[in-house]
């Protein structure tokens, strides 16, 4: 009791100094509290987001690809995903999957009539199953037309459109009929007159999703020649067709062995749909690992990516906004650990009689440092409260409206819109301990010094 | 029967390779009971001397005995406990813990003992702070306080313990005249009346008149012993 008395009146004899100190660990404390909070919400609605707009909780994909996938990146063509059918329908299967959504990313160009003449214009799309891609996804806002319910066609995006006529003097209407014009395997070219069935707007990310439209499956097999046989291969084809899906040099495998006939009579053509991604949605995120474990077991040639490893760039922004803010506030804390051992050893040094008396009559030096540590508990931890109840008000308010955002931070964060907090408990519990090892940090020093004071000082103290 | 025995005690520093000595080998013995003055001019050993009898400082050379045991060997913590039970602090500067008031700061050594309830520390306090006559002043801080008063309080928290000896360095240097007169008026009714062996350093000779011996020191070296029956 006598220590607390003395170290909290100490304190208030020296209230202007403690003061600055006791600012500095309330800003800290905020920082922390309302920082973490906030990036914490924006980490968990950047991964909302992103699965419910873009990859679903993992994508499965081929076995043999070098690259892990992304809805985002448009530059290297993907393997298709091998038994896309069985994969498909063994995931949709599962008591843990909302829905799926086999789909593929690539470009062509649309020669649009202009006048007496056509225009080629740039179309980079995602082919899918346009039902099964609006059940799995939230991301489109059809605002003309349909979402490619009423036939084979595609889909633009407003922006794209408006972009159309700013840069090549066309635009493009529902009901619109198009070529579109894609590079085959083979490195032939393909044409085939498209309907426009639609457009329409991103609801989020939409500085990606601008310039990205939609075509249906049945059309996009179509163009790219995504047809093939089965039936009738042999075993020994079949396991160098294999071969030569693991590696390029792998058909060379085949030299010098038999492979077998072909039994032209069993063989059927087929279409391969060319889906290069299979979107999958959960019930519930938390059963991710278990789903994709029990698809490895399938023992199929595809492989699987987490939500986060295919949008490495969007996922990490709210990382690195993270990083920022524990940054920030390890600095600001930092700042106050070398302010307040400063201040304390001042402090010491000023109140060297007092601790000389002290120790004269009899106080062990375990008292002196009570005394110090027990100042610098009760002003930091004080100031921490404040801090907290600080950064609680910020948060509520934030909870009941959302923290606006300029657009393209939003965009990049969380994928537009104000940025909604989700409160969590940890950030305060995690202040508190912050608070409590710098406070213990900043005053080993400060104490050092002070239980070093001899009672000589009291008789020198004059 | 003695409450203290110095025996040759020397005390010298190095000041770079200069040799300072405070004590040159002075022996002395205390009795129980005594008021006894440390007479001498500045730097003539006498704050040394009260040093190495309170136990913050030791001797280059030579014994120290307090209630029989030689300090030399104690630890630091065994020190602070010697220090906490059988010594008694009143300083020129008075160091009042400036936080607390009167009544704390003289509660003060009985709260670092650790055996007393509130009810029986404050019956103590209570008792010597009637006797230095600060009872309307319960509550004030230190710096409320004249020098003559901060003095007294320093008298209390010395006595509040009841140790075996209670040691003043110049209590009276700080105060004017007639205050400081009144000091020593006080310890010595308190030395009479509790029978508390009670040193106090002084350079003033009106200041020494009060004391029953003055031991008279010079460069470190005792230069006089005098006795004063009727002082």
């Amino acid at each position: 009791m006598i220590v607390i008395r003395i170290a909290l009146r100490s304190l208030l004899r020296r209230r202007s100094r403690m003061l600055l100190i006791g600012l500095l660990v309330v800003f800290g404390t905020l920082l922390l509290v309302f920082g973490t909070t906030v990036t914490r919400s924006a980490s968990i609605t950047s991964r909302n987001s992103i699965i419910r707009n873009f990859t679903g909780d993992f994508i499965v994909y081929a076995a043999r690809s070098r690259e892990i996938p992304s809805p985002f990146a448009f530059n290297t063509p993907l393997p298709v995903v091998p038994n896309t059918q069985e994969v498909n329908a063994f995931l949709g299967a599962q008591p843990e999957v909302e829905a799926t959504v086999p789909f593929a990313q690539n470009y062509s160009l649309l020669s649009v009539a202009s006048g007496t003449e056509s225009v080629d214009v740039p179309f980079i799309f995602y082919a899918a199953d346009p039902g099964a891609y609006f059940r799995t996804f939230e991301n489109v806002r059809i605002v003309e037309g349909k979402p490619l319910t009423g036939g084979p066609g595609i889909l633009i995006s407003r922006y794209q459109n408006d972009h159309y006529q700013k840069r090549y003097g066309v635009r493009l209407s529902v009901g619109d009929q198009v070529t579109a014009l894609g590079l085959s395997g083979g490195g032939g070219v393909n044409a085939l007159r498209v309907t426009v069935r639609g457009i329409f707007e991103p609801v989020y990310y939409a500085n990606v999703f601008n310039y990205i439209n939609f075509m249906d499956a049945a059309s996009y097999s179509q163009l790219f020649n995504f047809t093939g046989v089965s039936g009738g291969l042999p075993p020994g084809l079949e396991k160098g067709l294999a071969a030569a899906s693991e590696s390029e040099e792998g058909i060379f495998n085949l030299a010098g062995t038999s492979i077998g006939s072909i039994d032209t009579a069993k063989l059927k053509a087929e279409a391969v749909s060319g889906y290069t991604m299979i979107a999958v949605r959960l019930k519930d995120h938390a059963a991710m690992e278990t789903v994709r474990a029990r698809l490895a077991a399938q023992g199929w040639p595809v492989k699987t990516a987490r939500w986060d490893q295919a949008s490495s760039f969007f996922a990490n922004v709210a990382s690195a906004v993270q990083a920022f803010i524990y940054f920030a506030t390890a600095l600001v804390f930092l700042v106050v650990t070398f302010i307040f051992m400063n201040t304390l050893v001042i402090n010491i040094i000023e109140r060297t009689g007092e601790i000389g008396t002290m120790r004269a009559l009899g106080a062990e030096r375990s008292f002196i440092r009570s005394v110090f540590l027990t100042e610098t508990l009760l002003l930091n931890v004080a100031a921490c409260i404040i801090g907290m109840i600080a950064s609680l008000a910020l948060v509520l308010a934030g909870r009941t409206t959302g923290i606006p955002l300029p657009e393209t931070v939003s965009q990049y964060l969380v994928g537009g819109g104000p940025l909604p907090v989700v409160p969590s408990i940890g950030p305060f519990i995690t202040a508190l301990l912050v608070v409590v090892a710098v406070s213990i940090l900043a005053t080993l020093l400060p104490i050092r010094v002070a239980t070093r004071i001899t009672p000589l000082a009291a008789m020198n103290d004059r | 029967m003695s409450v203290v025995k110095l025996v040759d005690v020397q005390k010298y520093y190095m000041l770079g390779d200069t040799r300072v000595d405070a004590l040159r080998g002075i022996s002395l013995t205390i009795e129980k009971g005594e008021f006894l003055a440390i007479a001498g001019p500045s730097g003539s050993g006498k704050s040394t001397i009260l040093n190495m009898i309170g136990c913050i400082d030791n001797p280059s050379t030579g014994r120290v005995l307090i209630d029989g045991a030689d300090v030399e060997h104690l630890s630091d913590t065994e020190l602070t406990r010697y220090r906490r039970t059988k010594i008694g602090f009143i300083f020129q500067s008075f160091n009042l813990i400036p936080v607390l008031n009167v009544y704390e700061n003289i509660e003060f050594p009985l709260l670092l003992r650790r055996t007393m309830t509130r009810r029986e520390r404050e019956k103590i306090v209570m008792r010597f702070v009637e006797e230095v006559q600060l009872t309307d002043r319960l509550k004030n801080k230190p710096t409320e306080l004249s020098g003559g008063q901060r003095q007294r309080v320093a008298i209390a928290r010395a006595l509040v313990t009841n140790p075996l000896i209670v040691l003043a360095d110049e209590p009276t240097a700080n105060l004017d005249s007639a205050t400081g007169h009144k000091i020593v008026e006080l310890m010595k009714t308190i030395n009479e009346m509790e029978k508390t062996t009670l040193v106090f350093s002084t350079h003033d000779a009106h200041i020494m008149e009060h004391a029953r011996r003055v031991v008279n020191l010079r460069d470190g070296l005792v230069v006089g012993d005098e006795s004063r029956s009727a002082a």
